[in-house]
């Protein structure tokens, strides 16, 4: 479970984020959203040790890591996805996901040099990883340079070199971005296999269509704070919402009144059926 | 003592000032290319043997007039060439890694390097007299009208070269193309145009520093680029890369610290350390500066979200 | 020919022991130590030479190939190693440590250094790094300069004792054949073992992004202290060897220009690839004989090479892919 305390963030005189508690339950899937400039990004990199936190604790699984470096938060269990994919383009697809698994035993590094028979533990990791990768559907595509892949297959490769490790947190930074139709309804399934007891699931997303069919929880953020919290429907019911997206307080009771007001309707017959011509 | 003091601060601002107009070229590149440019130093040569054959071609003794403009020549033949490199050796290899330009820039200045030596010569080459010498007495110092003749044509300059950045439309497509080449190419301004300006300007004001520190020490041989160089890119890191206020100040500065370092070494170490230890003052500084506050004085601090973005090394 | 032949040669195939990699690797080094008698002195001076730098090469590509670090001082470690020995085996105080022992110290002290410079440096960008390690290598050479008392400076240090190996002195260029091949065979089997190890992959990370091999749990700053530490290592052995070699050392051998040379050997053979440092150290140590009569227009050549490679052919002549690894696959080694 990640959990944010009262967190804050200061670039000089802008506050970014602005005394934010959350907490992000195992077991669940939830999204984070909000208009562009809501915190959302910031928030991202506070977690994953790329900013520092102004103010407050961020707590996975009770363990404060705001304050550790970026390879001790994912030691502790917390992985992620980057916006823009940054996997390592020169390595193989299988190698991306060996880096994440790595041991960090000087121990075991020496042994491996010098030919002690520790080889072994690395055909368990070779394993490991492609059975990963056979989750995702990806086994075939192994050997093949990371760079050469479909971007659709890259971000479902950064995915698998996420969960590899089997992390207890996993940090989403807007897996569907760039994604058309078909690869994010892939991308929803495969997330939504990852669904389990141990892991807390956060998601960064602008595509709603996929928040509100996946979520479980999502939490909104506006201008810095929290906004709202809750199940799917509650939120794109509530009214603040509604009006922190389009940008004017009342804007929903406008466009209510003038949908209401509309003279002229159009009639869809259901039944309508699609003729095809045969030449 | 005040007539020691004073002496030393002469000599400090002489040579500042001269570090001060090459740490303008590694700066000004540096802060639109992000590029270390390693052949800044060998066109500070280039520039000094330049000056001096022109200088003999002109018949240019005693006219300070003609001086000026073999100096004003001199400024856009190395600056031509400065383009030229960017063109061909630079240009190139703007996408891609960062490793790539550096290892570029520093055949290039090989090679730059060794085409002096082999037109001029290996052996030092004494240079004209283009400053006029006379020392006269200042405050109990002996100043010469060289260190002056150097102070006064460094410090033109400078003020030349911060209208040109702050007062005109070049000024501008300058400072636009150097905080972002994309956003300024957005505006309609041609980054490769202002580039190759950028690359005339600097190299031109470093073959120009050539002429006044081999007229100032009266000798160029083909390797007085590779320390000075250093020393001036030292300069430009503790002002304060890519700023060019930054330069400016880091110039002198250096040149103080220096003068003074090593002035004061002998005293302070009863004459075992001498002055042969200068040039690693300069080193050192570079390291410790490099190390403990790489914005120097007057730089960008590179903040938090710079640095998560911009996916460096 | 029949079907029967056919079908016994297939036969045959399958039965042929698959190739062993350690096999493959001593194959060409003996070969050379059987075939280096024949040859005559000077060739064989520069058969060393190709060998130290080959050495050298393949300690600085840990850190430009393997972890993406320019390294610009290099030649620091190999003069701190070569001034070990010539103080440790001379007249200069009197010690006369034997070879064997020296050979771990200067390549230990060497390593300290590497790690004493990585730690303030390596969290700098890369481009800073790259002065800051020139910086370095300046300083080295410049303290070697002027510690007259410690290093007797410019003039540098001579009777420096030939090394002896069980008794034998090695003195002619054939016996320091032998002693480089063994070293360098060596050298190459612990760098590729660490090329393929997790740490080597971990620097491959490291290279590709920084800064995602973080988020997967990489400590970069511990793996770039360690490319650092061990290149400094090998250029340390190697500088122990060298000065056993001269018998004589002096500051104007470690230049930056030095540096250079096993930058270019890297650049130009083949950035990330040992077969491709080998190859860098041959072309760098042969053409310029072989060009002899232009001799000054060597360092002009250099210059010219490294442009157009970096222009040209970025990766160098024998691309990173194209390495041990491949050699091993194409032939079924195991």
């Amino acid at each position: 479970m990640l959990f944010f305390e009262n967190v804050q963030k200061r670039f000089g005189a802008l506050v970014a984020v602005q005394d934010v508690s959350l907490s992000i339950p195992a077991g669940l899937i939830t999204s984070i959203i909000g208009p562009n400039g809501a915190g959302k990004s910031t928030l991202v990199n506070m977690v994953a040790g790329s900013y520092r936190v102004s103010a407050g604790r961020i707590l996975l699984d009770g363990v404060p890591i705001q304050s550790l470096p970026k390879h001790r938060i994912a030691h502790a269990g917390l992985r992620r996805t980057y916006q823009n994919i940054r996997l390592f383009d020169g390595l193989s697809v299988l190698q991306n996901l060996e880096v994440a698994v790595l041991p960090g035993a000087l121990g075991t590094v020496l042994a491996d040099v010098l030919g002690i028979r520790a080889t072994d533990s690395r055909r368990i990791r070779r394993a490991h990883c492609l059975a990963t990768l056979d989750r995702f559907g990806l086994a075939g595509l192994a050997d093949r340079p990371a760079a050469s892949l479909s971007y659709g297959n890259q971000k479902l490769v950064e995915l698998a070199r996420a969960v590899v490790a089997q992390p207890r947190a996993l940090l989403l930074d807007e897996p569907a971005a760039g994604l058309n139709h078909a690869e994010t309804d892939t991308l929803r399934r495969h997330i939504e296999a990852l669904r389990g007891p141990d892991l807390a699931i956060v998601v960064i997303e602008h595509d709603m269509t996929l928040v509100m069919a996946m979520s479980d929880r999502i939490c909104v953020l506006h201008r810095g704070r929290k906004l709202a919290e809750g199940a799917p429907a509650e939120i794109q019911a509530h009214p603040e919402v509604q009006e922190a997206y389009l940008g004017d307080p009342g804007a929903t009771h406008a466009i209510a009144a003038a949908a209401h007001a509309r003279r002229n309707q159009v009639r869809v017959r259901a039944d309508r059926s699609v003729a095809w011509h045969r030449a | 003592m005040t007539g020691f003091l004073v002496q030393q601060l002469v000599n400090a601002l002489t040579v500042g000032a001269i570090y001060a107009l090459i740490a303008l070229g590694y700066t000004m590149v540096y802060g639109v290319l992000r590029l270390i440019n390693f052949a800044h130093s060998e066109l500070f040569t280039t520039g000094a043997f330049v000056g001096a054959a022109l200088y003999v071609v002109l018949g240019a003794a005693g006219s300070p007039g003609l001086a000026v403009l073999v100096g004003l020549v001199t400024f856009f033949i190395v600056g031509l060439l400065g383009v030229a490199t960017e063109a061909v050796a630079y240009r190139p290899l703007r996408r891609g890694s960062r490793l790539a330009p550096m290892l570029s820039a520093l055949g290039v200045a090989i090679v730059i390097q060794n085409t002096v030596m082999l037109v001029a010569g290996k052996r030092p080459l004494r240079f004209p007299a283009f400053l006029p010498g006379g020392p006269f007495d200042m405050l109990g110092a002996v100043v010469t009208l060289k260190q002056v003749a150097v102070l006064v044509v460094a410090v033109l300059l400078m003020i030349a070269l911060e209208l040109l950045v702050n007062r005109t439309a070049l000024g501008v497509r300058v400072r636009a193309v150097s905080e972002s080449i994309p956003t300024a190419a957005l505006v309609g301004i041609d980054p490769n145009r202002t580039i190759s300006v950028i690359f005339l300007i600097g190299p031109g004001l470093g073959a120009v520093a050539g002429i006044l520190y081999a007229s100032y020490y009266g000798v160029a041989t083909f390797t007085m680029g590779f320390v000075v160089g250093l020393k001036a890119f030292t300069a430009a890191i503790l002002g304060g890369i890519g700023s060019i206020p930054g330069a400016m100040l880091g110039g002198f500065l250096l040149g103080l610290l220096e003068t003074f370092g090593t002035g004061l070494l002998p005293i302070l170490s009863g004459g075992t350390i001498g002055t042969e230890y200068r040039d690693v003052f300069a080193f050192a500084a570079l390291v410790l500066v490099l190390t403990f506050r790489p914005a120097g004085l007057l730089g960008e601090q590179v903040g938090e979200e710079a640095m998560v973005y911009k996916r460096d090394f | 020919m029949t079907s029967e032949t056919r079908s016994a040669l297939s036969i045959v195939r399958l039965r042929r022991p698959r190739l062993s990699r350690k096999l493959l690797l001593l194959a060409p080094p003996v070969l050379a130590g059987a075939l280096a008698p024949l040859f005559a002195a000077y060739p064989l001076r520069i058969f060393d030479l190709v060998l130290i730098y080959a050495m050298l090469g393949m300690g600085l590509n840990i850190v430009i190939g393997y972890a993406g670090l320019l390294d610009l001082g290099f030649v620091a470690f190999y003069a701190i190693g070569a001034y070990t020995y010539a103080l440790l085996a001379s007249g200069q105080f009197g010690i006369h440590l034997p070879f064997l022992v020296v050979l771990p110290v200067g390549g230990a002290l060497a390593g300290f250094a590497g790690v004493l410079l990585g730690i303030p440096v390596l969290r700098l960008r890369g481009d800073y790094l790259a002065m800051v390690t020139l910086g370095f290598g300046e300083i080295v050479r410049i303290l070697l300069n002027n510690l007259d008392v410690l290093t007797n400076g410019p003039q540098g240090v001579t009777r420096i004792d030939p090394p002896a190996l069980f008794g034998v002195s090695l003195v002619s260029p054939l016996h320091f054949a032998y002693l480089l091949l063994v070293m360098a065979t060596l050298v190459f089997a612990i760098v590729w073992r660490l090329e393929t190890s997790a740490l080597g992959l971990a620097w491959a990370a490291v290279r590709e992004d920084q800064d995602a091999a973080r988020g997967c749990g990489i400590d970069a700053t511990r793996a770039k202290l360690f490319a650092f530490g061990t290149s400094a290592t090998i250029g340390g052995l190697a500088g122990v060897v060298f000065a056993a070699m001269q018998l004589f050392v002096s500051p104007e051998s470690f230049t930056f220009w030095e540096s250079l040379v096993v930058v270019l050997v890297i650049v130009v053979g083949g950035l990330g690839n040992l077969f491709g440092v080998i190859l860098g150290a041959a072309l760098m140590m042969i053409v310029p004989e072989l060009l002899r009569a232009y001799e000054d227009y060597r360092l002009l050549l250099y210059g010219l090479a490294l442009v157009i490679v970096i222009l040209l052919r970025p990766e160098g002549l024998l691309p990173r892919r194209y390495g041990p690894g491949w050699l091993f696959a194409r032939l079924g080694a195991r």
